[in-house]
């Protein structure tokens, strides 16, 4: 493992600092910048209101993310119960939360309809923080037609169970492509060393996956990514 | 009466980009935002902008990618650059001048109105 991830200079367990801390300096600069311009004045009241909903939307965000890094860095100590979960029920809740923030970007989400019913092995939390991970990135780089998308299903005769988030975005190119598959396999490494972005997200992501026995990847599309996470189908909806 | 100037900015966070363009609006600036490098490559066709406020991280390709694909034509290779981002301390005046960027503002210490003070010393 990356030694800057885990062990790194203060040898504490925790998640880089120098990746985390550049995984919260945008929004932090986004929140300073904004009160910034509130705290001069001159703006409208729309242009208030405006700004304060960014605001919010931004800590939340950002939040977000202290929250994963603190159960990330936990993840050893604790035991996270698996249970059997509807993935359609988790991601319905998942959509009206992360509406809102949507619609503010003048972007929408929604959830990909299924006649069958799924039924998976998780921890309902740490999958929940994987699927808005995801969907947190495709907001972020889902390019301008605005609209992401959840879907899921079965794979490998029902046993494994995939939930996708899928962006339309502009196309990866090879190098992004190479650069991205890295980042799903390797701890995050510092800004020095590879510029775009330290990839704490998805290793986040990929952390949780394998707390729950999965995996997470992405798929390319001609328009965009996929990026999913394969859980172990449950055998109770066999039973019912 | 004087041609209003045009400031393409290329940044993929949304809302800063938004917030830029505000401050620079509202100091008499008309603005072109571009969310990554591509859509600015042809937005630099469509506006002719006078200068490109650019964000260092850029969603698909770095800045510098940009940047060279710039200097490769003699016309565009003239327009000023003012480098705005989250790493300005890593980043040296020396290794990015070739590349026509004529300030660097750290985001993170920037007040709003740095984004005007700089656009105009460039011009």
């Amino acid at each position: 493992m990356n030694e800057q991830l885990v062990g790194g200079v203060l040898d504490d367990g925790l998640p880089s600092l120098i990746a985390a801390a550049h995984e919260l300096k945008s929004p932090l600069a986004l929140v300073r910048q904004l009160s910034l311009m509130m705290e001069s004045g001159n703006v409208s009241d729309i242009e208030r209101q405006r700004m304060l909903r960014q605001i919010s939307l931004t800590s939340e965000r950002a939040l977000r993310l202290t929250g994963d890094l603190t159960r990330s860095a936990r993840l050893d100590d604790a035991l996270f119960e698996l249970e059997p979960i509807n993935p359609q029920e988790l991601c319905k809740d998942i959509v009206h939360e992360l509406r809102p923030l949507f619609a503010a970007h003048g972007s929408d989400i929604r959830l990909a309809p299924r006649t069958h019913p799924l039924l998976l092995v998780a921890n309902r939390d740490l999958l929940r923080r994987i699927i808005i991970n995801f969907t947190d990135n495709a907001l972020h780089y889902g390019g301008e037609n605005g609209i992401v998308e959840i879907q899921m299903g079965a794979l490998q005769s029902g046993q494994v169970i995939r939930v996708g988030v899928r962006d339309y975005g502009p196309a990866l190119s090879s190098d992004m492509w190479r650069s991205l598959k890295a980042k799903l396999m390797q701890a995050p490494q510092s800004v020095h060393a590879r510029p775009q972005s330290s990839g704490l997200g998805l290793y986040i992501a990929s952390q949780f996956a394998e707390a729950m026995h999965g995996t997470i990847g992405v798929t390319r599309h001609r328009n965009g990514a996929t990026f999913y996470v394969d859980v172990s189908a449950s055998n109770q909806l066999s039973l019912l | 009466m004087k041609k209003q100037q045009s400031v393409l900015i290329v940044e993929d966070d949304e809302w800063l980009a938004e917030q830029q363009s505000r401050v620079l609006t509202k100091a008499g600036y008309i603005t072109t935002i571009s969310p990554h490098a591509m859509a600015a490559i042809d937005a630099v066709d469509d506006v002719q902008p006078d200068v490109i406020v650019l964000d260092m991280l850029l969603t698909g390709s770095t800045a510098f990618g940009l940047m060279h694909e710039l200097q490769s034509y003699g016309d565009t290779g003239s327009i000023p650059i003012v480098l705005c981002t989250n790493l300005a301390a890593d980043i040296s005046m020396d290794d990015v001048r070739p590349y026509g960027v004529m300030r660097i503002l750290d985001k993170t210490t920037m007040v709003p109105g740095d984004v005007v003070t700089a656009v105009r010393s460039v011009l």
